[in-house]
């Protein structure tokens, strides 16, 4: 009987202990990130080349730039990403929060669709055509120029950041709501995926993530083809591009700072590069 | 001394039990817990939306759950539509017309399917399930509520499955045994005679299945689509559920005032939707039993 007890007795010392080291462990040195799925390749190729040459420890997580926003004005990271500025009304509401805002990059955002459709003859949409597809009044690829099938609209979700820049755009209004739509999808990756998989779908994408099965078309601003290419970004022709920014509440001190100038450094920059986007300085958007 | 316990004797003068009580009071206060903290954190939501949280079908501009309602509603009861079927004549042949070694090699197996977590079914839904129901009801696109209802049974045959098969074979052989000397062949004894013993435990593997499968949080998210909008009887449509919209917003709304109560309000429905379904599962069987 006794024997039962103490067991007992020692399981439930061993929960208190193993509960309360959580607490514990950890302590300072320590940088957490998380946000953008955009920015995510560069903050993640960055940390590791950070870390290489210092004892502080970074973990990057995804989540997209609402969150990145959010998590950082609630103290739940060091650093937020995000692929778009602050919203009026997250400032407004983070007001207490300080946010301050780092540019590491640019990127483009592109209106991506199925190589299927890209094949049959669709290189380039207006705005006001990208328009009338997310607003459900045009539904057939036929309608502007393509072949004879039924357009698959894939939104992103509300708070993310390349949806932003895409709907300021093409609407005027970040939050502008698509009865077009037919497919709501998270980060990069997701929307990548599931225009790949269809054969006929049109999406918003970072030019990073664009591939042999997701291309951009080329947008008709006022009369004047422009054609998806980094040469157009550079030449400031190409009208939807974004900085890529980290965020901190407050001034960044210490380990924090550091981070943020490495990336904003030539290493960091070099990096920025090599993940698809285009370094500070060699652009004004 | 264990004299004493069963006769309930002074069973407070023994520490274990003092432990017991303990850990009876930790699982309480969590169930309680739960409750409390659902209703505590939906109530600004409910005080701005009022009914309209629950019949409102606009989740932009306000707060309308209908949507995920409908969606949760359809999905998980198209997943025990095609389970029972299955489940059912799968646990009966298991139990009844299998040798008794075979058996034991197909309970393993559907035990060890049972514990597969929902992630891997979704990549699998999301990797074959989408593009393969796509072509084969040639639909615009395979991210549909039908895709999701599919993947969910697939997720929770094997756990109704080998739970069913436990309650029929848990039946004693005497019943068997005196069936077949009444003449019943193999087949009438377990359909007349098994069957019926068995159903409070069949009702119970149901039940754990249809919760599983309201609660399925990532192998939906990743097969439904997302969209908000109330479906109709059109299930070749995307579409959203409780559990896919709070995994796609709750990072975005934690701390957040109203949309993370809203948040709340979502899971509140959800649970009280597994207590409708549970208690109503439980009134079925009782009336069906008198």
């Amino acid at each position: 009987m006794r024997r039962y007890v103490w067991g007992v007795t020692g399981l439930v010392l061993f929960f208190t202990m193993a509960f309360s080291s959580f607490t514990v462990a950890g302590p300072g040195m320590r940088i957490t990130i998380a946000g953008s799925t955009t920015v995510l390749p560069v903050a993640s190729r960055s940390a590791q080349k950070f870390m290489e040459s210092s004892s502080i420890r970074i973990l990057v997580n995804a989540g997209g730039s609402g969150v990145g926003i959010h998590s950082v004005a609630g103290g739940r990271v060091d650093i937020g990403m995000a692929s778009r500025e602050v919203s009026p009304d997250e400032s407004k509401r983070f007001e207490k929060s300080n946010l301050k805002i780092h540019p590491v990059g640019i990127d483009a955002v592109a209106c991506a669709i199925s190589s299927e459709v890209y094949d049959a003859g669709v290189r380039q949409l207006t705005p006001q055509e990208i328009a009338d597809i997310y607003l459900g009044k045009i539904r057939n690829w036929k309608e502007v120029k393509g072949p004879d099938r039924q357009i698959v609209v894939v939104d992103k979700e509300r708070h993310r950041g390349t949806r932003h820049v895409f709907m300021q755009y093409i609407f005027g209004n970040a939050l502008q709501r698509t009865p077009g739509a037919l497919l709501v999808t998270g980060s990069n990756n997701e929307e990548q995926a599931k225009i790949a998989q269809s054969d006929s779908a049109i999406g918003m994408l970072s030019f990073a993530w664009l591939n042999d099965d997701v291309k951009a078309v080329a947008l008709v601003d006022r009369g004047k083809e422009i054609l998806p290419t980094w040469e157009m970004v550079r030449q400031g022709s190409y009208p939807i591009v974004r900085k890529l920014n980290f965020i901190t509440a407050g001034e960044p001190e210490n380990e924090v700072k550091a981070f943020i100038d490495f990336v904003k450094g030539p290493e960091g920059q070099k990096i920025v590069e090599e993940s698809g986007y285009i370094p500070l300085g060699s652009s004004q958007p | 001394m264990k004299a004493d316990f069963r006769r309930g004797g002074a069973w407070f003068a023994e520490p274990l039990v003092w432990v017991f009580a303990g850990m009876n009071f930790i699982f309480l206060g969590c169930a309680v817990g739960l409750g409390i903290f659902l209703v505590v954190e939906s109530v600004p939501v409910l005080r701005a939306e009022g009914l309209g949280f629950w019949s409102g079908e606009n989740w932009w501009e306000r707060f309308g759950a209908l949507p995920m309602i409908c969606g949760s509603l359809i999905v998980t009861g198209m997943a025990v539509f095609l389970v029972l079927p299955v489940a059912l004549s799968g646990a009966l042949f298991t139990s009844e017309f299998l040798p008794p070694s075979f058996r034991r090699r197909v309970k393993g197996i559907m035990e060890l399917l049972a514990g597969v977590p929902g992630i891997i079914y979704g990549l699998l839904g999301v990797s074959f399930l989408t593009t393969g129901i796509k072509h084969a009801f040639n639909l615009l696109d395979g991210n549909t509520l039908f895709t999701a209802g599919v993947l969910l049974a697939i997720m929770i045959l094997p756990m109704v499955l080998t739970l069913s098969e436990d309650a029929l074979h848990s039946v004693p052989s005497e019943f068997r045994e005196a069936a077949e000397s009444l003449g019943l062949t193999k087949l009438q004894t377990a359909l007349r005679v098994v069957l019926p013993q068995s159903l409070p435990g069949i009702v119970g593997a149901v039940l754990l299945g249809t919760g599983r499968a309201m609660g399925e949080t990532v192998a939906v998210l990743l097969v439904v689509g997302s969209l908000d909008r109330v479906p109709g009887f059109n299930l070749f449509v995307s579409g959203q559920t409780i559990p896919s919209k709070l995994g796609r917003e709750a990072a975005e709304a934690l701390g957040s005032g109203l949309h993370w109560s809203a948040l709340m309000g979502l899971g509140l429905t959800l649970f009280l939707l597994v207590a409708v379904l549970t208690f109503s599962g439980n009134l079925f069987f009782r009336r069906s039993r008198q």
